[in-house]
C-alpha cells in the first residue's frame, strides 16, 4: 500500500493551493488542440490542461496531474468521463475534500 | 439533495452501509437494516483511510470507532498481473494505491477477471486482507459518489454516533449537515432549547444585546399562537412577554426584518416570516 503520492481534489479555485502538486479534476471541455484541452471546471473557472488528450474526448473528463499554475495544469492521466456528469456534486466534494475533511484523502 | 430534508440514515440504510444500532435504544431514531453485527456491514473507504489503520496495527480491523471487515473502494486500475489460480491488481483512488488479490476458482471468475483493464475505472469489493469481487465503472458519478459516501459515514461515525448515546443533550439524532429552517444568520442560535437563560446580562455592546433579544423575540414569535394570528404581534407586547424594553424589542424586530426572518403586516406588528 502505498499513499505517497495522493492527487488531490480541486476546482479552478482550489488549484491554486496546490500548485506544484499532483491533482485531479474534472472539466468539462471547451476547445481542444493538439497539445492541450481548454475546459471550464466545475466551479466555473476556464483552465488549461497540456498533455495529450485521448481521442475522442467527451464532453467531461477527469484529468490527474501537476498543477502548473493557478489556472493550469500538466496531465499525466486522462479519464473520459463521458456526457452526463453531476459538476455541481463534484465541486462540493472538491470543497469538502480540502476542508476539514482533508485528513481523509491527503 | 435538499439541505433540510435529506435522511442520509434512510438513504444509506439498504445496502447496509451503516453500522448497527443494535446498542442505542432511542425510540424516534429512522429504523436501519436488520443486520445486527458490525461486521456485516459494508463501508466505503479510501485508501488513506485503509493506511491510516493499518499504521496503528491492530488485528481488529476498525474505522472511526466502528468495526470494518468489508469495505468497498473506488479506483482505477493501475497494475495487473494475472496468475492461474489469481489476480493481482493495483488501484489507485488518488489518495494511494493498494494491492488487491481475487482468487480465481471457477471459470466465472477468470470471466470476470479478462474485464478489467489498466486505466478502467473500478468499485471493488472484499475484505481488507482479500477482494471478492469488482466491476467496471460507466457512470462516473459514482466516483464522486463513493467520497462523498466516504465523508458521510467518517463524520456519522465520529460526530453523531457518540452523540446518540447522550440522552441528555437534547438535539436530534438526524445526520443532516445543514439544519437549521430560518437561514442561516442567527450566530449560534440553538434551536432545540427553549432556556432564555442563555443570552444572560454579560452583553456589553448594543449589537450584541440585540443579537441576544432577538433569538429570544424569534423564538416568541415562532410560538403557534403568534404563527396563527393574521394580524402578528405588536411590538409592545412582544416586550411586554419577554420583559425587555420596548426600544430594544424595535431595533431588533428592525434587524430581523432586514435579515428577511419577519415581516411587518400593519403598523408596528410583525409576524415571524417562515410559517
Amino acid at each position: 500500500m502505498d499513499t505517497s503520492s495522493p492527487a488531490a481534489f480541486v476546482n479552478g479555485g482550489l488549484l491554486r493551493m496546490h500548485v506544484g502538486r499532483k491533482v485531479r479534476t474534472v472539466i468539462q471541455v471547451t476547445r481542444s488542440d493538439a497539445g492541450s484541452v481548454m475546459g471550464k471546471s466545475t466551479d466555473g473557472c476556464q483552465l488549461v490542461v497540456r498533455g495529450s488528450p485521448p481521442a475522442p474526448l467527451t464532453s467531461y473528463v477527469e484529468v490527474i496531474g501537476v498543477a502548473e499554475n493557478e489556472n493550469s495544469i500538466r496531465a499525466e492521466l486522462w479519464t473520459n468521463f463521458g456526457d452526463s456528469f453531476d459538476a455541481s456534486n463534484y465541486d462540493q466534494l472538491c470543497q469538502l475534500a480540502n476542508g476539514e475533511l482533508k485528513h481523509l484523502f491527503l | 439533495m435538499q439541505a433540510n430534508e435529506f435522511d442520509g440514515n434512510a438513504a444509506f440504510a439498504g445496502g447496509g452501509f451503516m453500522p448497527s444500532q443494535a446498542t442505542q435504544t432511542a425510540p424516534d431514531r429512522p429504523s436501519y437494516s436488520s443486520k445486527n453485527s458490525d461486521a456485516r456491514c459494508l463501508t466505503p473507504v479510501t485508501v488513506k483511510q485503509l493506511k491510516d489503520l493499518s499504521k496503528v496495527g491492530e488485528s481488529g480491523i476498525s474505522i472511526d470507532g466502528v468495526d470494518v471487515n468489508n469495505i468497498v473502494l473506488v479506483g482505477v486500475i493501475s497494475k495487473i498481473d494475472n496468475a492461474v489460480s489469481d489476480c493481482t491488481f493495483r488501484v489507485d483512488d488518488g489518495t494511494g494505491w493498494v494491492e488487491c488479490t481475487k482468487w480465481i476458482h471457477e471459470h466465472v471468475d477468470s470471466v470476470e477477471v479478462d474485464v478489467i483493464s489498466v486505466g478502467m475505472y473500478v468499485r471493488v469489493y472484499g475484505q481488507f486482507k482479500s477482494i471478492q469481487s469488482r466491476r467496471p465503472i460507466t457512470d462516473f458519478n459514482e466516483i464522486a459518489h463513493h467520497f462523498l459516501e466516504c465523508i458521510y459515514v467518517h463524520l456519522y461515525n465520529t460526530k453523531l454516533r457518540p452523540r446518540m448515546t447522550n440522552a441528555t443533550d437534547g438535539m436530534t439524532a438526524q445526520p443532516q449537515v445543514a439544519n437549521s429552517n430560518s437561514g442561516n444568520h442567527i450566530m449560534g442560535f440553538s434551536h432545540q432549547t427553549n432556556s432564555t437563560n442563555q443570552f444572560s446580562n454579560q452583553y456589553n455592546t448594543d449589537e450584541e444585546q440585540i443579537r441576544g433579544i432577538s433569538s429570544m423575540v424569534l423564538q416568541y414569535l415562532r410560538r403557534p399562537a403568534c404563527l396563527a394570528s393574521e394580524m402578528g404581534v405588536s411590538s409592545d407586547i412582544v416586550a411586554r412577554e419577554l420583559n425587555v424594553s420596548v426600544d430594544k424589542v424595535r431595533k431588533t424586530l428592525d434587524f430581523l426584518a432586514s435579515e428577511g426572518l419577519v415581516y411587518t403586516t400593519t403598523d408596528d406588528h410583525y409576524k415571524f416570516t417562515d410559517a
